[in-house]
């Protein structure tokens, strides 16, 4: 699903954000990349999304490099990822069923399908009764399941959450994670950078350790 | 691998995925038809979002369409005025006559067959023929030389035909008065063309004013509509790069900020529609009683249907445009952060 072979990221002043990072995911892997505060995890999820392209390495998603990738590509691209931000990005103009249903809107799904659709991925999240509330009309944990079912009510191939629960309390953040597993189950790659250690040693699952943009661990959370 | 990869604790777990991650119809990309409909679909959106916001917003969108308006019905309320001038002129071509002056032994009947010949010809809107003895009598009451005439033995003056043309213009005209000129019968063809060429030139310094104009208050629209563009993508800014961040196209993004400089243009191609033909109502009455005292009937005329259709779709045209200009400018500064 994912290879990075000898991936660097080198920034015109000179900063390197990732060292010549070399590591594969495979498809419906559940997985956690940790590390403090600039050690590399958010660029790592920057190039996955094409956001920022590698200097150096190869980086292939579902076998497209993505360094590579034509601009005119990377929307179609990203239609086939589900991304979940810490600070949520929810719209604050739309209600909870139209943000969820954006993604869908723009693959041109019709309405009858976008609205079955857009029911499920809230029922998934718990938020089936919120359809028709703003978010500022809810919890901030509530705020974040939302942001989690925009980013899955497209049915994408792969999930990157950015320290999806960095502002959430432990409970919340455990139900997050949660659901984070519900999704994994029916098949998605999900990629979740956090600095949680605590909660991702509870999780169990594969777990990728940066330090300044290296790669310095590989293996099930302790 | 990394170094990484070959320290201890290697991964452990990796599980195969229990599905397929797409359907066979999603791996191979969507048919036309549902691209058609996604399209039509996505544009019904823009549309019906455009409107909204304009909607959520009147005072600050009818403030805008008003500047634009009133940038539209300057040029074209001036080239309106200009056309009616130029039918005033049109109104004026009997003062473009060309005089011939007949020779002194042309005859009645010869007089009358020369006029009926240039009657016929396809560039002469009117002919009058002045007998020798019809312009002896206006010669002697207007002169005021009545009794000395009378002493002469011989009528000194030759019958004259004045040739009335189809066309103003300064060539066409000098072209028929050379033919005239040719004629038999006819000594000299006369043509004051001072007039002609004055009024022609004062219009043509008009069509350059408006031209000018014109030009100036197209940027000025541009600026306008982009300006408002560039405010309504700022306000959106987050919305555009979680659309950016799901997967939209920039042709997405632009979509619906082009319906709505295409709604500024059609909201302030109505408006300006709506000035010209009050303004010139209201003006055309005092045109009127000015042209009364003069014993004309003249009147300006409205704005024509095929005039104001075509300042509506100008207008449309160029909201859409300064609105293309303006997000193609402002978007690649939207990229997702």
């Amino acid at each position: 699903m994912i290879r990075f072979e000898q991936v660097a990221k080198r920034y015109p002043n000179g900063h390197v954000g990732l060292h010549e990072l070399t590591f594969r995911v495979r498809r419906g892997e559940f997985l956690f990349i940790t590390g403090h505060s600039g050690a590399g995890k958010s660029t790592l999820l920057r190039l996955l999304l094409a956001m920022e392209r590698p200097t150096g390495g190869k980086l292939l998603l579902a076998g497209q490099d993505l360094a590579r990738i034509s601009n005119a590509q990377i929307p179609f691209l990203r239609r086939q990822i589900g991304v979940v931000f810490q600070n949520h990005q929810l719209l604050f103009d739309r209600s909870v069923f139209d943000n969820v249903a954006l993604p869908l809107q723009i693959l041109g799904l019709s309405k009858p399908e976008i609205d079955k659709r857009v029911r499920t991925a809230l029922e998934r999240v718990s938020l089936l009764d919120k359809v028709d509330a703003y978010p500022a009309d809810i919890s901030t944990g509530q705020q974040q399941r939302v942001g989690i079912a925009r980013a899955v009510v497209h049915q994408p191939a792969l999930l990157l959450a950015d320290e999806p629960t960095g502002n959430l309390d432990p409970r919340l953040a455990a139900e997050i994670m949660g659901v984070f597993e519900d999704i994994n189950r029916l098949g998605t790659t999900v990629l979740i950078a956090s600095h949680d250690l605590a909660l991702i040693a509870r999780m169990r699952h594969r777990m990728l350790t940066l330090q300044r943009g290296r790669l310095i661990g590989d293996g099930e959370a302790a | 691998m990394s170094d990484a990869a070959s320290k201890p604790n290697p991964v452990k777990h990796e599980p195969t995925p229990t599905a397929p991650m797409r359907k066979r119809s999603e791996q191979t990309g969507p048919d036309l038809k549902t691209l058609t409909r996604a399209w039509l679909e996505s544009h019904r959106a823009s549309l019906l979002d455009s409107l909204r916001r304009l909607a959520k917003q009147p005072i600050g969108s009818f403030f805008t369409c008003l500047v634009m308006a009133v940038a539209l019905s300057l040029p074209m309320g001036l080239s309106l005025l200009l056309d009616n001038l130029e039918r005033l002129g049109g109104s004026w071509q009997r003062a473009a006559q060309i005089s011939l002056f007949l020779d002194l032994q042309a005859g009645e009947a010869d007089s009358q067959q020369l006029r009926d010949e240039i009657a016929a010809m396809p560039d002469v809107a009117e002919v009058e023929l002045i007998s020798r003895e019809q312009a002896l009598d206006e010669f002697q009451q207007q002169s005021g030389l009545g009794d000395a005439l009378r002493e002469l033995p011989d009528n000194p003056l030759p019958a004259v035909i004045l040739v009335t043309p189809k066309e103003v213009d300064k060539a066409a005209l000098e072209s028929l008065r050379l033919r005239l000129d040719e004629l038999n019968a006819v000594e000299l063809a006369q043509l004051d063309l001072v007039w002609v060429e004055r009024l022609t030139a004062i219009l043509k310094l008009g069509d350059h004013f408006v031209f000018g104009l014109s030009l100036l208050l197209v940027m000025a629209l541009l600026l306008v509509i982009g300006n408002t563009i560039r405010l309504a993508i700022e306000n959106r800014r987050t919305e555009i790069e979680v659309i950016k961040l799901v997967g939209g196209t920039d042709g997405y993004v632009r979509r619906p900020f082009l319906y709505m400089g295409a709604m500024y243009g059609l909201g302030a191609g109505l408006m300006a529609w709506g000035i010209l033909a009050f303004g010139l109502d209201w003006l055309n009455s005092a045109v009127v009683r000015l042209a009364g005292l003069y014993g004309s009937d003249f009147a300006l005329l409205g704005v024509p249907g095929a005039d104001a259709a075509s300042l509506v779709l100008a207008a449309v045209l160029l909201g859409y445009v300064g609105a293309w200009l303006a997000v193609a400018r402002h978007l690649s500064e939207l990229a997702p952060r």
